[in-house]
């Protein structure tokens, strides 16, 4: 992990940090009355100008994202076909020469399991509150102004959901749970547009990708759904960024995640990613990891783990 | 024997795939239209039928009925974009489908799109469907534009897909291609599909390739047709070859018979 940061979803705006530099506050010149207040219990002999942490701009998820340029290493195209291997032959060892009925299917989710609360995670207002925010997050990658947030994702959502299980679950929240589903996603709505930033049109930003990855015969198949990606696979240097949007706290359970997104996208196009990050709506924070092969390692033998697990619970 | 090749994404793997297809262009005359249209006539229905890739993987089958939705309308919005793009390449991909939807809409507004067009739906459709369609679109074009960018051969985006009427059959073929790549004389056809293939991927892409040399007007058959699943990092193709049209038109054939099979009232 190259660095852990947290965004604050409602920082200062660059006017506040320059009048913060000026130090006009602490004079009382604006009349505030904190500041007036401020006055009257410190002399001002007492005072010194001083640097605080909110007088740096604090940085959108797509700054802290986007990285120094010349520092991009350059694309890996070699990787790939070695951690499948390694995933191959970790899995012949693992089965042992068993047969399956059936595929089992790894999700992300299925490397977080054990670390989260299943209860919270998988309540069908908490799913809905993820479905409807990814939408906002596809509906803001492509700069479409959302004025309703709840009314805008559950309108666009309508339009492409088949009538499956969350389609019924929606129909059969009562008033009131429709009403906290609706405030929860105008809350995380809010963290996530302050946080994120605008996306260039250049990045070629990508959401709601579904990838899968068959291994061993179709034994195994790995399947991922990545939030936002953007960079191209075509450039020289290592561009590719995946951003997992979550509308539940980070835990342990997370960078997994990160890792796994990492994973699948390379046994997919061949060539290993600059970085992957999670971002949490829920408290404003941001984790991002540049991709290596270590890394990328520890994925393949988090996966290995969760089949493990998996199939001995069999 | 056919030739159907599996292969893994890695660098360079379409311009390899271009590269290496077969030098000998097979071509169809109308002896053997006249004999599929002589098979498609024995298995013709009471009203017009379409069939295409989707439907002999599925065995024939019937399908839900079409209906527009962000993600369906996407194919058609990003390689209208990636044309765009293709004549004028300052634009972004993003700032091409804006333009795609908006001409789209314009059409609508024109008074001549008929009921049930895309342009129809988006017209009728709200501002957050309209993003979703956008949003997806993009998704796709960036696809597409990374496949064709990895191409060092002159190549086009498809204007449209393929149809050939089967005579007297009342009968539409129609084939999906996205990409067609020129090496010399020589055409390939590049079609990019979402999700992951099944067993029966390797039928559908002869269908297509099959379709694809009918509706060329001399008959001649693309020398590889090659099948793209991004989302998968799989690629499966298929060369021209007069085997492989024969088994793609076989195959046709029995979809069309197994879905008259399944109209047919069940004798008493």
């Amino acid at each position: 992990m190259r660095s852990t940061r947290a965004v604050a979803s409602d920082g200062p705006s660059h006017d506040q940090h320059t009048q913060d530099h000026d130090g006009q506050d602490e004079h009382g010149e604006d009349g505030d009355e904190h500041v007036d207040t401020l006055g009257r219990v410190t002399a001002l002999r007492k005072s010194v100008a001083m640097t605080t942490l909110l007088d740096t701009p604090v940085p959108s998820v797509v700054d802290a994202l986007r990285g120094e340029r010349h520092r991009r290493p350059m694309a890996d195209h070699h990787a790939s076909s070695g951690l499948r291997a390694v995933l191959e032959d970790g899995i012949y060892e693992l089965l042992a020469g068993r047969q399956l009925a059936t595929s089992t299917i790894v999700h992300s989710s299925s490397l977080r399991d054990s670390w989260s609360v299943p209860e919270l995670a998988s309540s069908s207002v908490a799913r809905l509150r993820g479905v409807l925010l990814m939408v906002l997050l596809r509906l803001l990658s492509v700069g479409v102004q959302v004025d309703a947030p709840f009314d805008d994702a559950l309108c666009a959502w309508r339009s492409q959901s088949g009538g499956g299980q969350l389609d019924d679950a929606f129909d059969r929240l009562e008033p009131d749970e429709l009403a906290r589903l609706s405030t929860e996603v105008q809350a995380h709505w809010t963290t996530l547009r302050r946080a994120l930033g605008v996306i260039p049109a250049i990045w070629q930003p990508r959401t709601g990708m579904h990838v899968s990855q068959r291994l061993a015969g179709g034994d195994v198949v790995l399947v991922d759904n990545i939030d936002l990606m953007f960079g191209s696979t075509n450039s020289r240097a290592a561009s590719v960024t995946l951003l997992d949007v979550t509308s539940s706290p980070l835990a342990e359970g997370a960078e997994r995640a990160m890792r796994y997104h990492a994973l699948v996208q390379t046994l997919r196009s061949g060539v290993v990613p600059l970085r992957t990050s999670v971002f949490s709506s829920a408290t404003g924070e941001l984790w991002i990891g540049d991709v290596d092969h270590q890394l990328l390692m520890r994925s393949v033998r988090d996966v290995l783990e969760a089949l493990e697990r998996d199939w001995s619970a069999r | 024997m056919t030739t159907l090749l599996h292969r893994r994404f890695d660098t360079g793997l379409v311009d390899r795939l271009v590269s290496e297809a077969p030098a000998t262009i097979t071509n169809l005359t109308d002896d053997h239209r006249r004999s599929l249209s002589a098979r498609f006539r024995a298995a013709a229905m009471v009203g017009h039928q379409r069939l295409d890739a989707w439907s002999v993987e599925q065995a024939g089958r019937a399908q839900r009925a079409f209906a527009w939705s962000p993600r369906t309308a996407r194919r058609v919005l990003a390689s209208g974009a990636l044309r765009r793009v293709e004549v004028q390449p300052s634009l972004t991909l993003l700032d091409a489908v804006r333009d795609e939807v908006a001409d789209q809409l314009l059409r609508a507004t024109s008074g001549f799109t008929r009921s049930g067009s895309l342009a129809h739906w988006l017209a009728s459709s709200a501002n957050p469907v309209i993003g979703l369609v956008t949003s997806e679109a993009l998704g796709w074009a960036v696809q597409l534009d990374e496949v064709v960018r990895s191409i060092s051969y002159p190549r086009s985006i498809a204007e449209s897909d393929t149809y050939y009427d089967v005579s007297l059959a009342r009968t539409t073929l129609r084939g999906r291609r996205d990409v067609i790549v020129m090496n010399d004389e020589r055409r390939v056809v590049i079609r990019v599909s979402s999700g992951a293939p099944g067993k029966s991927a390797g039928h559908g892409l002869r269908a297509d390739l099959t379709i694809d040399a009918l509706a060329d007007p001399g008959g001649f058959a693309p020398v590889r047709f090659i099948g793209l699943w991004p989302d998968a990092g799989v690629c499966l193709s298929v060369d021209g070859s007069m085997n492989d049209l024969r088994a793609g038109a076989r195959d046709l054939v029995r979809s069309a018979v197994a879905r008259r099979r399944a109209r047919a009232p069940i004798a008493a």
